[in-house]
């Protein structure tokens, strides 16, 4: 268990810079999420911490241990990969005690440990098999107790869950979390999607083109996005955007005027909303006129797609809400008191006021 | 195929039928040479001079005389031949290979390099080394055919390594590197043995290369260490006697070599398409 | 020094041992002289070979025998491998016995296949003429201007393998889905053939070709074991005519010289070939 900290580090292939001077400090026990669009740099920041890639300027440490130039096998770290990275020739229980013996551990005295392990992720009846003959989720299960075999002082996660369907990918997701809570190792986890970086983060990393745009705790990134890109990156339906002119409390643009805003600004702004703060109502004149185009059904709830002159907007209406509206109904949008971001719109930096 | 060219179930038929046909061809086109060695290498003298004879009484005169003129001898050469060339070609192929999958050491030009040194005349390189045997006072002995045959058979072998090398998996040898390994562990322990398919039929790709090799042979150590490519052309006789000796020298050097290749064959489709000549 | 340099260090030590000292030598030679026999000392002469080889006669003779045979004993492997490929693809039964069976020819001592050859095309105790003669047919495989095809054809019976290799290896790489459109486009047999197959098939079939020509420049053991390149100097290759020069004349200047033209030939085609592979490569 240890801390790890990046300071200004740097990677460049060729003349293109991949990552662009990242400081990060991950405290002693965190579960770390990096998260961005593809090609955002997250997964070469965390293989040049597991020491998979050089850094080309900078520095890294694993508690107090400077582990720049250090090889892989001397960071003291385990890895679990995407598509699992298991030794195809060795058995399950091999699998799980290569990084043991890889260390000069005795075959006999692990053999406890082993089964510890495999009980935990619950594949002790799979010990004997070869990876070939285990489905994708045992395969990940596999992968998990490799690397907590060992006590590391770091685990690094590449997108461990993105090879699974739906189902497994939500259940694997709540045991990975289980085992880090009850291990308390630091972890560094990274992905694209923005669901699992919300649900798994003590500390949400939002990147984008090789550098950090927002960190924090996911909640707060969620309510306080720094930027136009954060904002719609993180949240599902994503955030809706509208560019108009703001005097006062009173919001025009083409889409449509509302005069609910809390703001002493005058300008020329992006208004960013939530869809679970869009509320609709049958009154055509309260807010912006829109057509109902689309509503998709999710249980409790539904996603409705609004048709308002130029642009479309999504709300999440709870179910109870529902009741009346169809598609191709004429209704009003209004946004909820309090709840409108405010961007510039020339850096689409949020404006705060 | 089949299945992709369906218009209508006639035309499968017809379109089987006539595949049929070429294979059944091209095995017959396959099995009577052998066939008709196999038999002559049982004819006496007499029986040798009427081609077309298929009834007669085997006799094992030929295979007598093969058998007592040396040729195991050379086929043993042969063997240390083509299994020490090998296993230097494997060693030092394979550790060149995966650099140069891996980390892209010298980037095209050694991959051309490579390439090229399959293509090069036989007869550009054979006279200086004659020469060189000459001077070293190897000439005439096994050590300077080896050379010659590392020329050949390295090429070719870390050819084939490089696109095994590239088919393979990069994360599970990432995997090793946490887990703990140094650089030579992952490669030795995790990486070979996941190419080790692979490794294989380029080892037996490699023997047949070295052990079918007749002009460096002939031109390096003809005479009393003779392999058996140079032993096999010295049965290169037309009085009737000998004919049917020759079969039998044939079939010595023709039957090691099928069944090598029965093993090697499945392999060999795959790695050419599973990267090994990806083109 | 880095890992990746040290894993390639007995590569290079060996290439510069077994190929880089003999190229380089073999350049030396050919500037010279020297003559085996020779008592006395070897002479250095300059481009004095090359223009002696360039000038006979003999060596472009050889040169356009080993043309010939290329060009028709790989047109023939292409067009005879490609049908085998195509009908070992479409096989459903036996598929591993048939394909070790039939790529058999290609794994055995060159010189061996040419002995066999010999034999059974042999003019008085070859079964091949005995049974054309009771048809009625008097062919001389080995006779006057007919001797070279006899030897495409002996090449074509033991590389055709190595062809049906290639392609079986590139049909079974190629995307299935292209066909099926096809199929549910109703396009026939041979328009799939023509439109689909060949053209996908392209990159593989160019590389192919170029490798089994390299290869068939090589072409020795034939030559040695049955005609020694007569009639005359009909059958008279480039890689047997070197071969008698440096060995039976002991003239090692010279061949080495006639050597050095040949490698120019060929790094020019390895050349066209690599800029290829590093295409496909590119664009995977």
């Amino acid at each position: 268990m240890s801390s790890v900290v990046l300071k200004q580090v740097e990677k460049a292939y060729g003349p293109v810079l991949a990552v662009r001077g990242i400081d990060l400090v991950i405290p002693d026990g965190k579960f770390v999420v990096l998260v961005g669009p593809s090609g955002c740099g997250k997964t070469t920041t965390l293989r040049m911490i597991a020491g998979l890639e050089s850094v080309t300027s900078g520095s890294i440490f694993i508690g107090d241990k400077d582990v720049t130039n250090l090889e892989p096998k001397d960071r003291d770290i385990s890895m679990v990969f995407q598509n699992y990275a298991l030794y195809p020739h060795l058995s399950v229980a091999e699998n799980i005690a290569f990084p043991l013996l890889a260390r000069g551990a005795n075959r006999t005295d692990i053999q406890p440990r082993i089964d510890e392990v495999a009980a935990a992720l619950s594949i002790s009846q799979l010990l004997n098999r070869k990876p070939k003959e285990l489905s994708g989720g045992q395969q990940q299960r596999v992968a998990i107790g490799r690397a907590i075999a060992r006590s590391p002082r770091v685990f690094l996660f590449d997108e461990p869950l993105s090879n699974l369907d739906a189902k497994l990918r939500v259940e694997m997701r709540t045991e990975l979390l289980r085992l880090q809570r009850e291990l308390s190792t630091t972890a560094i986890y990274v992905t694209h999607d923005q669901e699992e970086a919300m649900t798994l983060s003590d500390i949400m990393v939002v990147m984008r083109d090789g550098l950090i745009r927002q960190m924090g705790k996911p909640d707060d990134i969620y309510e306080n996005p720094v930027d136009t890109f954060v904002a719609e990156f993180v949240g599902s339906p994503k955030m809706n955007m509208i560019t108009g002119k703001l005097e006062g409390n009173r919001f025009a643009s083409p889409t449509g005027v509302v005069t609910n805003i809390q703001s002493s600004n005058h300008h020329n702004v992006i208004i960013g909303i939530r869809p679970e703060d869009v509320l609709i109502s049958g009154d055509v004149a309260n807010g912006m006129a829109g057509r109902i185009e689309i509503i998709e059904l999710l249980g409790p709830r539904a996603i409705v797609t609004v048709k308002c002159s130029n642009q479309r907007i999504t709300a999440v209406v709870e179910m109870a809400h529902l009741l009346g509206l169809t598609e191709g109904l004429e209704v009003g949008v209004n946004l909820r008191e309090g709840r409108v971001h405010i961007f510039s719109v020339e850096d689409g930096i949020r404006i705060t006021s | 195929m089949s299945s992709l060219f369906i218009k209508n179930p006639e035309k499968i038929r017809r379109w089987n039928i006539a595949g049929n046909f070429i294979l059944a061809g091209a095995g017959i086109a396959v099995a009577s040479p052998f066939l008709w060695v196999l038999f002559a290498s049982f004819k006496s003298g007499s029986q040798l001079n009427n081609p077309t004879l298929i009834a007669f009484t085997p006799n094992l005169e030929n295979w007598k005389i093969v058998l007592n003129s040396g040729i195991f001898q050379s086929a043993l050469r042969s063997a240390a031949v083509g299994i020490i060339t090998v296993s230097i070609a494997i060693i030092v192929g394979s550790m060149g290979a995966y650099s140069i999958s891996r980390y892209k050491t010298g980037g095209s030009a050694t991959r051309f390099g490579i390439l090229a040194a399959q293509v090069l005349p036989p007869a550009v390189l054979v006279f200086p080394l004659l020469d060189l045997a000459y001077r070293l006072r190897v000439n005439g002995t096994l050590t300077s055919v080896i050379a010659a045959h590392l020329s050949l058979v390295l090429p070719v072998v870390t050819w084939f390594l490089i696109g095994f090398f590239d088919a393979a998996p990069k994360e599970v040898e990432e995997q090793a590197l946490v887990d703990g390994l140094s650089r030579f562990q992952a490669f030795r322990k995790v990486v070979l043995p996941q190419v080790g398919p692979g490794i294989g039929a380029s080892a037996i790709f490699g023997f047949v290369v070295s052990w079918n090799d007749l002009f460096y042979a002939l031109i390096l150590a003809p005479g009393n260490a003779a392999t058996l490519p140079v032993r096999i052309a010295g049965f290169n006789t037309f009085r009737g006697v000998e004919l049917g000796a020759m079969s039998a020298a044939i079939l010595v050097s023709v039957i090691p070599v099928l069944i090598a290749s029965f093993f090697i064959q499945r392999h060999l489709v795959r790695g050419i398409s599973g990267g090994a000549v990806k083109f | 020094m880095s890992f990746r340099l040290r894993m390639m260090g007995p590569l290079i030590m060996i290439f510069l041992a077994a190929i880089g000292y003999p190229l380089l030598s073999s350049f030396a030679l050919s500037l010279t002289n020297y003559k085996i026999t020779q008592r006395n000392a070897t002479k250095f002469v300059g481009l004095a070979q090359y223009k002696d080889v360039l000038q006979d006669r003999s060596y472009w003779s050889s040169l356009t025998v080993t043309l010939i045979f290329i060009i028709t004993a790989v047109i023939l492997e292409l067009a005879i491998g490609l049908a085998i490929a195509m009908a070992l693809q479409n096989q459903k039964r036996f598929r591993n016995f048939t394909r070790s069976f039939l790529l058999t020819p290609m794994f055995v001592t060159p010189i061996a296949v040419g002995l066999m050859f010999r034999f059974l095309l042999n003019d008085q105790l070859g079964v091949i003429p005995a049974l054309l003669n009771k048809i009625g047919i008097n062919y001389d495989f080995f006779g006057p201007s007919r001797a070279i095809y006899s030897i495409v054809a002996i090449d074509v019976w033991q590389w055709t393998p190595f062809m049906v290799l290639l392609l079986l290896a590139g049909l079974e790489s190629l995307s299935k889905q292209p066909f099926e459109a096809a199929r549910v486009d109703g396009a026939s047999p041979f328009y799939t053939f023509r439109r689909v197959t060949l053209p996908m098939l392209a990159p593989i079939l160019t590389v192919a070709v170029l490798i089994r020509s390299l290869d068939a420049s090589k072409v020795f053991e034939y030559v040695y074991a049955i005609t020694r390149g007569g009639p005359g100097t009909q059958t008279q290759t480039i890689q047997y005519f070197t071969y008698k020069t440096g060995i039976q004349f002991y003239r090692l200047g010279q061949a080495s010289a006639m050597s050095y033209l040949l490698l120019l030939i060929v790094i020019s085609i390895v050349v066209v070939l690599f800029h290829r592979i590093e295409k496909v490569r590119a664009m995977e």
